[in-house]
């Protein structure tokens, strides 16, 4: 079963749902039936996997020297992230249909959301570096259109801007950190580029047994330069920070709060945060020999995750404070990427990425609900929301239970497999493993006190019956099977899709206690109260703005450029085109010279011939003799 | 034979509408323009596919042959002139701009459209020099004659300024031509190929020339000032036909005559070139973000993309000319669409300053506003549409280039156009912010019409063009891999 189809259909449902974009039940249909239809395809792919990977031939592009096989990849681990990413399009889409059941542009959002699902898919399972910036570029245009969705709203409009803006910044590392990559292969494959730049570890070995230098192994091994190498990946890994909202361009994803719900859901759960996790476990064996990337990416993470949490706990819209726990959430999984052990692979942040798609777009679905029933998504307007349905507060319970990370449910499961990983990777001392090992044990029970703060505010605080009007079947359904999953869906470790160490019981209790930690410091102020209110009411107002990134992004990049493209643009019309302008008045003022001299009377127009000609001999003259 | 009836067909009905057949009324004088135009793309689809070619004596005097023939170089820029021909003939029924007879208008375009073809087709670098001239004088009257009404001052200088400039240009490359041919004693293309023996100091010279006068058509910063105004004043097929086919002889007559012909002195300014070129993508993607005028923006981007190829073609390896030949028809499409979109607005509006503020096309024409958004996402280089691979391969080119070429030099122009993609990014989204999407519109404000009718269907086509090759590059880059590889090979 080739992967092309799976990534295939959900791009040929976002072109008929354009063309059909006008009639809103046809194009729901199209787009609910191909992501049902995908989720299908998708499963019976991850069924049929099995490793080694399989490559599935592109059409090869042949760009002079460079070959560009654009081959997509499938292995067991590939076709459980796809499988998981469906699953949240799928919800998505089913969502969406009520959610935006009276938006005149649904037709749109929905065929964007599948343009969406198709480059996330391309990007899980590329095979060629050129097919993930594909992928990776059409979900930041696909970003874009979804957050601009309501594009009559100012605030709307700036958040897309901003997100497309920041991403595509961070790109031009991704881009220059791909091409380099490529170039060092003369061809975008992933096999050729992993093996042109793997360091050639046996033959070293060998050489410096039998008594050589280091420097000489290297050169008879001829193994990649490894300072190029960390430049490069330092590259990627800068396009990856971007598109994952990690320090320093975490600002963009609080902001494009301003998309419709269903499109947090998606971007933040299962697509475009989560895709640089994928892209750099891709490239795994060389990022492991690269101390200089895995330091660059641990220092940012490692900020990102504490910042993240905590600026997430101190908003006053829970909306944005779910925002701030994905920023918060991709650090840990790109923490699983960053510190482990060479030998362990990076599957236990593949396998927290799996966790955290599925209760992260549950809790924005449920948000999504209870922000209609209470009519806002602040805090303040949010107590009690979740008793406008019962699934809401099952829902809000398992969400964030699983993002607190307790034992036993995904999230907790997850979370336990990159802690013990991260402390391997410690424990083997090259790399940023301890740094990174405290920041998550922080970050761990941060997070338990703001999951806390969330389900205390939607749940337990009461207010009159909200409600939402009707919601159908179909949603209430979605939601208790993501409630489902994201309790249950741990049980995927039993497929083997993930590569994952057993773990001892120690990282329970471990877990349990920093959980334990974190859930007590929330309810020092009693269970009436907003946490936030209690414990960080002078930081909620400074939050709130991000700590003034925004400001920052301004003053450092955007009014340089502005200032920097004025002064071009001056110097185009006034210093390059004055030359041209000159020319002109130049050549007119030859011919007016010119006619003068005719005009002029016999004896002056002689003595200017003489003169000229005196002037030409004379330095002829000279040029000769000397 | 097909390769001779192509040249004249346009040619022809062009010269008679001009002069003999110039005061026929609009419709009978479109019809013509359009079936002429038809039937011209029928022959240069028929060449491409028969191979056609033609070679007999011309003037034996000077020893220039009346050769015509199609590679793969010269076979996507031939295909692509003669759908633009087409598409801009079709366009006389969405707009006619005063100033003139119709008839006048419609057979400048189709001798503008017969000199492009014989550029693309000539195997005599004499013959390429005629066929690069004769366009001049009908676009210098399009810009001039039928260009924005609001301004007369404006468009006789923006005319002059365009035929003056692009004259010197000219004259710089018929001394280059003059020159190679001269010391090489042949003046057919395909016997220049690879150096024709001649020394490293004439190939030097005869480079300088020719990428100077080349430098000027397509545009090279800093010789690119007389695009914006030709742009800003010309009617929008001039506009288009500007944008897609004349800045294209500039690039492919770099290809076939200093990379082609005097490679070894091309390398010595290749580093120059690639610098130039950089900063074209950085300095019009700058520009970009505080210019006013719509039109001139787009112009501007042009310098932006045209950067990029120039940065390819400076590259010397085999991907960078691959990534040349595909960003010069990616650009030809993708401007054309901005163009004909522009222009429309213009016709709309009377004007497309930006600081004016309209309604959302978003809101009150969803048709042109989608149309706008793919172009503008094409010209930031969106992938899965035209302009993505030739960037792309344009940078990593410059990354990994010829090895005769100085590496450090070519890699940071590679970080300098990728800057200058960022920057592609911004100034598109500037545009959509300002021009497509906006607050709900005033019901008492004059809604802007929607697109409907022929400019529609001329919509349509480019937008499908600029999916199809985006989506599928290989349908350019198979035509050109084995011309390519003769042109790198023969070094």
């Amino acid at each position: 079963m080739t992967p092309w189809l799976v990534v295939g259909l959900p791009a040929l449902a976002a072109v008929l749902g354009v063309a059909v974009r006008r009639d809103d039940r046809l194009a729901g249909a199209v787009a609910v039936g191909a992501a049902a239809v995908t989720l299908l395809l998708a499963g019976i792919a991850w069924g049929l996997a099995g490793r080694p990977t399989t490559v599935s031939p592109g059409p090869r592009l042949r760009a002079g020297e460079l070959l560009v096989p654009l081959d997509l990849l499938s292995d067991p681990t590939r076709a459980a992230l796809a499988t998981v990413v469906v699953l949240v399009a799928l919800a998505v889409q089913v969502y969406s249909t009520w959610y935006l059941a009276t938006d005149d542009r649904y037709g749109q959002f929905a065929a964007t959301v599948s343009l969406f699902t198709s480059a996330m898919l391309l990007v899980v399972h590329s095979g060629d570096l050129l097919l993930t910036v594909v992928g990776w570029e059409v979900m930041g245009w696909c970003s874009y259109l979804l957050v601009g969705h309501w594009s009559r709203r100012p605030s709307a409009r700036r958040a897309a801007l901003k997100a497309f803006l920041v991403t595509r910044v961070a790109d031009i590392g991704f881009v220059l950190g791909v091409v380099g990559l490529a170039a060092g292969a003369g061809t975008t494959s992933l096999a050729a580029v992993l093996a042109a730049w793997d360091r050639p570890d046996a033959c070293v070995d060998a050489a410096l047994a039998d008594g050589s230098t280091v420097g000489a192994a290297l050169t008879a091994c001829e193994a990649p330069d490894a300072r190029v190498r960390a430049l490069l990946l330092v590259l990627l890994v800068i396009g990856v920070l971007g598109k994952s909202a990690q320090v320093p361009f975490q600002d963009w994803l609080a902001d494009a709060m301003e998309g419709p719900t269903p499109a947090s859901a998606l971007i933040h759960a299962a697509t475009m945060v989560a895709a640089g996790t994928v892209v750099l476990a891709s490239v795994y064996p060389v990022f492991a020999d690269s101390p200089t990337a895995r330091w660059f990416l641990g220092l940012a993470v490692s900020v990102t995750m504490l910042l993240g949490a905590l600026l997430a706990f101190a908003q006053s819209d829970l909306k944005r404070m779910l925002a701030w726990s994905t920023v918060s959430q991709v650090a840990v999984m790109l923490a699983g990427v960053a510190a482990a052990p060479a030998e362990a692979g990076p599957d236990a942040g593949l396998f927290h990425l799996w966790a955290h798609a599925l209760f992260k777009s549950l809790l924005f679905l449920a948000v999504g609900w209870a922000a209609l029933a209470a009519g806002g998504t602040l805090a303040v307007a949010l107590r009690g929301a979740a008793g406008a349905a019962p699934v809401l507060r099952v829902a809000f319970a398992a969400g964030f239970l699983s993002l607190a990370g307790v034992p036993l449910v995904v999230g907790g499961q997850s979370k336990e497999h990159v802690l013990a990983t991260v402390w391997d990777g410690a424990v083997a001392v090259d790399g940023p493993g301890l740094l990174v090992l405290v920041a998550l044990v922080l970050t761990s029970a941060v997070t338990a006190a703001y999951s806390t703060r969330g389900y205390l505010v939607l749940t337990v605080h009461t207010r009159q019956r909200p409600s939402a009007g009707r919601v159908p079947v179909a949603v209430t359904v979605v939601l208790w099977l993501l409630v489902g999953l994201s309790v249950l869906g741990g049980l995927v470790v039993v497929t083997g899709a993930f590569r994952l160490a057993p773990i001892s019981l120690l990282w329970l209790l471990l877990t349990t206690l920093v959980v334990g930690v974190g859930v007590a410091v929330a309810l020092r102020g009693g269970l009436d109260r907003d946490p936030a209110d209690v414990l960080a009411r002078r930081l909620v107002p400074v939050a709130d703005r991000g700590l003034g990134a925004d400001a920052l992004y301004r003053r450092l990049v955007a009014r340089p450029v502005l200032r920097l493209a004025r002064v071009v643009a001056f110097v185009d019309t006034e210093v390059v085109d004055a030359y041209v302008r000159g020319s002109a008045v130049a050549t007119r003022a030859t011919g007016w010279a010119g006619e003068r001299l005719h005009r002029g009377e016999r004896p002056s127009a002689g003595v200017g011939l003489v003169l000229g000609a005196v002037v030409v001999l004379g330095g002829l003259g000279v040029v000769l003799w000397s | 034979m097909v390769v001779s009836l192509l040249l004249a067909l346009p040619a022809a009905a062009g010269l008679w509408l001009v002069s003999g057949g110039r005061a026929l009324g609009v419709r009978p004088a479109r019809l013509l323009t359009a079936v002429t135009a038809a039937l011209t793309l029928g022959l240069a689809v028929a060449v491409v596919v028969l191979g056609a070619e033609v070679d007999r004596p011309w003037l034996p005097e000077l020893g220039v042959r009346w050769s015509f023939g199609v590679d793969g170089v010269s076979t996507p820029l031939l295909l692509l002139t003669a759908g633009i021909g087409l598409l801009v003939a079709l366009h006389a029924w969405v707009e006619v701009p005063a100033g003139g007879s119709p008839a006048t208008f419609l057979g400048c375009l189709l001798v503008v459209e017969a000199g492009a073809l014989a550029t693309f087709a000539a195997r005599d670098a004499v013959l390429f020099l005629v066929a690069f001239e004769v366009v001049l004088v009908p676009m210098w009257v399009l810009v001039g004659r039928y260009g924005d009404p609001h301004d007369p001052r404006a468009r006789t200088e923006a005319a002059q300024r365009f035929v003056l400039y692009t004259a010197v240009g000219s004259t710089t490359m018929l001394l280059g031509i003059l020159l190679l041919v001269a010391s090489a004693g042949t003046a057919d293309l395909r016997a220049l190929a690879g150096g024709a023996g001649l020394g490293t100091g004439v190939q030097l010279g005869v480079a300088v020339l020719l990428v100077v006068g080349l430098a000027v058509k397509v545009p090279v910063v800093p010789l690119h000032t007389w695009l914006p105004p030709a742009h800003t004043t010309a009617p929008t097929a001039g506009s288009v036909l500007l944008a897609a086919v004349l800045l294209k002889m500039g690039t492919y007559g770099l290809v076939r005559l200093p990379v082609a012909s005097v490679p070894e002195g091309f390398g010595v300014l290749a580093p120059g070139f690639a610098v130039a070129g950089a900063v074209g993508v950085v300095w019009g993607g700058l520009v970009c973000l505080v210019e006013r005028d719509l039109k001139r923006l787009v112009a501007y981007s042009s310098v932006a993309h045209m950067g990029f190829v120039v940065l390819a073609l400076a590259a010397g390896s085999q991907t960078g000319l691959q990534a040349a030949l595909y960003g010069n028809v990616a650009h030809g499409v993708v401007s054309a669409l901005l163009f004909v979109l522009v222009g429309g607005l213009k016709h709309r509006w009377g004007d497309v300053d930006l600081a004016v503020p309209r309604p959302a096309l978003r809101e009150t024409s969803p048709r042109l506003g989608f149309v706008l958004v793919l172009g503008l996402a094409a010209s930031l280089g969106l992938p899965g549409l035209a302009g993505f691979w030739g960037e792309v391969l344009a940078v990593y080119a410059a990354w990994a280039p010829a090895d005769d070429r100085p590496r450090v030099v070519l890699v940071v122009c590679a970080v300098v156009a990728a800057v200058g993609a960022a920057l592609a990014a911004a100034y598109s989204l500037r545009v959509a912010g300002i021009v497509w999407v906006g607050d709900r519109p005033d019901p008492d404000v004059a809604r802007t019409p929607d697109t409907s009718g022929m400019e529609r269907w001329i919509l349509a086509a480019l937008a499908l063009a600029v999916v199809v090759l985006g989506v599928a590059p290989m349908l350019v880059m198979s035509v050109t891999a084995d011309a390519v590889a003769g042109v790198v090979g023969a070094r």
